[in-house]
């Protein structure tokens, strides 16, 4: 029985995006009612505007916070001027337009940036730490760390604050919450604005871990949605469990024999038995 | 023939229609009560679309309450919306017709019986025109002729004139009570419209709070003092 | 013929359909006859393949244009059909026809087990769903590879001894063969055509009215969108092992997600209510990025003008390109009447 725990450790570390991706897209989908699968590229363009700015030699906290702005900018963008256009259509059609920006964004990434593959090395990566046999950088502590950090800090101010209350509020019930006097408008900034802010955080950290690509990236981010999935769009503590476990059991499935080629699709299965075995499904809306 | 018997239907604690006895054999029945005192839900119920908790019900002698909705179509039951449902991308013959496509028929009758169906409602002459582009008159007649095809046994409709002016819930009422005569049909009818009730129902049910405050023939039941009291506020 | 008694407007209406019908079908007919004279055999080459994602979008259109659903691995389940067309044109040494048919029917049916237990979710779940098998076969098929010629039931074979499948006797050439995808375009544009007009375009009409009205008709909710699932999932088939006999050979390594979401998007921006959307669609997919690269343009800008045109076609025009451009031709024609 081979030492798991080292993969595990490794998995963590991926699993802990997967699992902050999968807030980020859950948190927007409840107040909002738009699954954001231009969540992946949006991380993307932080990525590369992270690695312009190294490039340029700007210290690490500042390249961090204008890849992390950019994406919030778009986001925001979109959220403000965009949806609002699809506000009165169905669910699937207002999440579809979120492919429209996911392929405006990543269209102009690629073109702007080329599509050469890059690293994005960050200087934390210098220094590492061993625990279980396994390196890990300052990167993935620091990376892990933030993203304990925005997991909890989200669930308080969705448990704790005003704006949070309206959020939940909203999730239930739109049109009912605009009458009651909740202000969906600020409401809908601030769920748009995590979500940009999430999806930036988990594009350095992936193009950290895995390669700086934009395609790459974009859809990287799939097996957030797995994780999304299996908390039913609603529960974020589901939520974060699933990202960590598909994480985890991504990397183990490097030891089971002759599926080590077909690791990668450790989340998507996943994802396909919660749908089977989901009985009591949400009807359709 | 309706034979309801013990009719209980509940949503969790609350109760909708409370152990409801009732037999309508009238070719023309009429179902009004207050708001909330459970007529649609018995519509609903009939038609397959809400489960009962207990109770028995008969169309013709036969129980329907094991049937699922698509047999209950096919068995000849048929019910409209509150709101209209014409489908705006098809035309009048094709929304009537898409009614039958569901229901046993011969194959070569198919045109004869959307033909029937459309002439008593009087929409022959706007047969091939798209349901985007019908006024809500005739919408409403397409909910009536949609009901006449495929040999229905019992036709329930919800409130089938709501936003119609008086000529043309005339039109309406006119096509609705000769249903019976021309297509050996049964019609069950919810209005809040008393006129229409008192001209062509022979016999009322009225509920109120899921109970059965009266039953019988129509004058009778509208002269009622309970039932004034209940419903009509005199 | 109908009833003697059916209305004149209405029978005008049928042969007005069945017109339609046969115009759609020699127009397709006309374009796989002339284009191999007007065009060079590069273009041919680019435009054969245009025809075929044609095949795949038609379905895409059919879904989302009969029932509202939207089918994110689509141009995994053209992997599919391309798949088993190799595999059993290789391996079996059927003829070019039968590797086609048996081709679509595989992706119809993995299409309809995979639509299954999604199709009684919301439909945002069905697009998550169709996106997660995507991403799941994109991994899968750059390890297995398409088949060439080998053994086994993977069927690669290794270096230079790997095989193009042949194509039919009548359509070695390119331009025959152009031709011929045209005729498979055709008949598969009539098959869903014939469906949208009869009884299971009602059906689908009603459901997209909503499920309530549908159920209230005896109409089988589940059954009729497996079954739109199942010829979306035949239309990709097709078209897969269309393409694997254009070039001989398919690729793993050209089957990411992201394929079966441009399909997708083009497909709407196209237009998903006539079948030239999906003529449109295919030439946007291949013809068009080709073009660019003739002028010298990146291709990624393509990119980002396809994602504002798919925003566009959400937000103002839902019948996409062909929908708007019919509308125009409509308010023209209204103008010369007196």
């Amino acid at each position: 029985m081979p030492d798991l725990l080292p993969f595990l450790i490794s998995g963590l570390g991926v699993g802990a995006v997967y699992a902050l991706s999968g807030v980020g897209l859950v948190v927007l989908y409840r107040s909002s009612g738009v699954l954001n699968f231009a969540f992946g590229a949006l991380g993307a363009v932080a990525a590369y505007v992270a690695w312009s700015a190294l490039e340029h030699e700007w210290p690490l906290p500042l390249a961090a916070l204008a890849a992390v702005a950019t994406s919030v900018a778009i986001s925001l963008a979109y959220g403000r001027l965009l949806a609002p256009r699809l506000a009165e259509r169905e669910t699937t059609v207002r999440s579809i337009g979120t492919l429209g920006l996911a392929l405006v964004v990543l269209g102009f990434t690629e073109w702007f940036w080329g599509e050469q593959p890059r690293r994005l090395v960050l200087p934390t990566d210098a220094g590492a730490i061993e625990f279980a046999d396994v390196r890990l950088t300052y990167t993935r502590v620091l990376g892990l760390a933030a993203a304990l950090l925005m997991m909890a800090a989200v669930g308080l101010l969705l448990a704790r604050t005003r704006i949070g209350l309206a959020m939940r509020a909203l999730a239930d019930q739109r049109g009912l919450s605009a009458i009651l006097g909740i202000r969906v408008l600020q409401v809908d900034t601030a769920a748009w604005v995590i979500s940009g802010a999430f999806a930036g955080v988990c594009g350095l950290l992936l193009a950290n871990i895995v390669r700086l690509q934009a395609t790459v990236l974009t859809f990287l981010v799939i097996p957030a949605f797995a994780a999304a999935i299996i908390g039913r769009l609603s529960s974020l503590p589901v939520t974060v469990a699933a990202g960590l476990a598909i994480g985890m059991l991504e990397a183990v499935a490097v030891l089971v024999p002759g599926f080590s080629p077909f690791r990668t699709a450790t989340p998507f299965l996943i994802a396909l038995l919660a749908i089977v075995l989901w009985r009591d499904a949400s009807r359709k809306a | 023939m309706i034979e309801i018997r013990g009719l209980t239907v509940a949503f969790g604690a609350v109760t909708v229609i409370d152990a409801l006895d009732a037999v309508l054999d009238a070719p023309v029945c009429g179902l009004i009560g207050p708001n909330g005192a459970g007529k649609t839900t018995l519509v609903n119920l009939l038609s397959g679309f809400v489960q009962a908790r207990s109770g028995e019900v008969d169309v013709g002698g036969t129980p329907l309450l094991g049937m699922n909705t698509a047999r209950r179509v096919r068995f000849g039951l048929r019910r409209s919306f509150q709101t209209e449902q014409v489908v705006e991308d098809l035309s009048v013959w094709d929304n009537v017709q898409s009614m039958l496509d569901h229901v046993p028929h011969p194959h070569d009758q198919a045109d004869a019986q959307v033909h029937r169906a459309l002439e008593h409602a009087g929409l022959l002459d706007c047969a091939a025109v798209p349901g985007a582009e019908l006024d809500l008159f005739r919408r409403r007649m397409v909910e009536v002729a949609k009901a006449l095809v495929g040999v229905p046994r019992l036709i329930l409709f919800d409130e089938p004139g709501a936003g119609l002016d008086e000529r043309e819930s005339r039109v309406l009422r006119d096509a609705i009570a000769a249903i019976p005569d021309a297509f050996d049909a049964q019609v069950l009818l919810i209005d809040h419209d008393v006129d229409l009730i008192a001209a062509i129902c022979t016999q009322t049910l009225v509920l109120d709070f899921g109970r059965r405050l009266a039953l019988g023939a129509t004058r009778a039941v509208l002269d009622d003092p309970a039932v004034r009291q209940a419903y009509l506020g005199n | 013929m109908g009833h003697p008694m059916t209305p004149d407007s209405i029978q005008r209406e049928r042969r007005a359909a069945r017109l339609a019908l046969l115009r759609m079908v020699l127009v397709v007919l006309a374009i796989g006859a002339l284009v191999p004279w007007l065009a060079n055999a590069y273009w041919i080459k680019t435009l054969t393949s245009s025809l075929a994602l044609a095949v795949a979008a038609a379905g895409v259109a059919l879904l989302y244009g009969q029932l509202g659903l939207v089918s994110l691995c689509q141009y995994s389940l053209l992997g599919v059909g391309g798949w088993v067309a190799l595999r059993v044109g290789h391996g079996l040494h059927w003829p070019f026809e039968a590797c086609v048919l048996a081709g679509g029917l595989s992706a119809g049916v993995v299409g309809m087990l995979a639509g299954l237990p999604a199709l009684r979710l919301k439909g945002l779940y069905l697009a998550l769903v169709t996106l997660m098998l995507a991403g799941g076969f994109q991994v899968v098929i750059s390890a297995t590879g398409f088949p060439d010629g080998g053994d086994g039931f993977l069927g690669r074979i290794s270096g230079s001894e790997r095989l193009m499948l042949p194509r039919p006797a009548i359509a070695q050439g390119e331009g025959a063969y152009f031709a011929y995808v045209a005729a498979w375009l055709a008949a598969i544009l009539a098959l869903l055509e014939v469906h949208r007009r009869t009884r299971a375009g009602r059906s689908w009409a009603l459901i997209r009215r909503g499920e309530a009205v549908a159920e209230g008709a005896g109409v089988n909710v589940l059954l009729y969108q497996t079954w739109a699932f199942g010829l979306a999932g035949v239309c990709a088939g097709v078209a897969g092992a269309l393409l694997a006999g254009a070039v001989g050979q398919l690729d793993g390594r050209a089957f990411a997600a992201s394929e079966s979401v441009m399909l997708f998007a083009l497909s709407l921006i196209g237009g998903a209510y006539h079948w030239v959307g999906a003529l449109v669609a295919g030439l946007l997919l291949r013809a068009v990025p080709s073009l660019l690269v003739d002028l010298g343009v990146n291709g990624y800008l393509a990119m980002v003008f396809f994602g504002a045109a798919l925003l566009h076609a959400l937000i103002t025009a839902p019948r996409g390109l062909v929908g708007q451009w019919l509308a125009a031709l409509q308010r023209l024609r209204a103008k010369g009447r007196p």
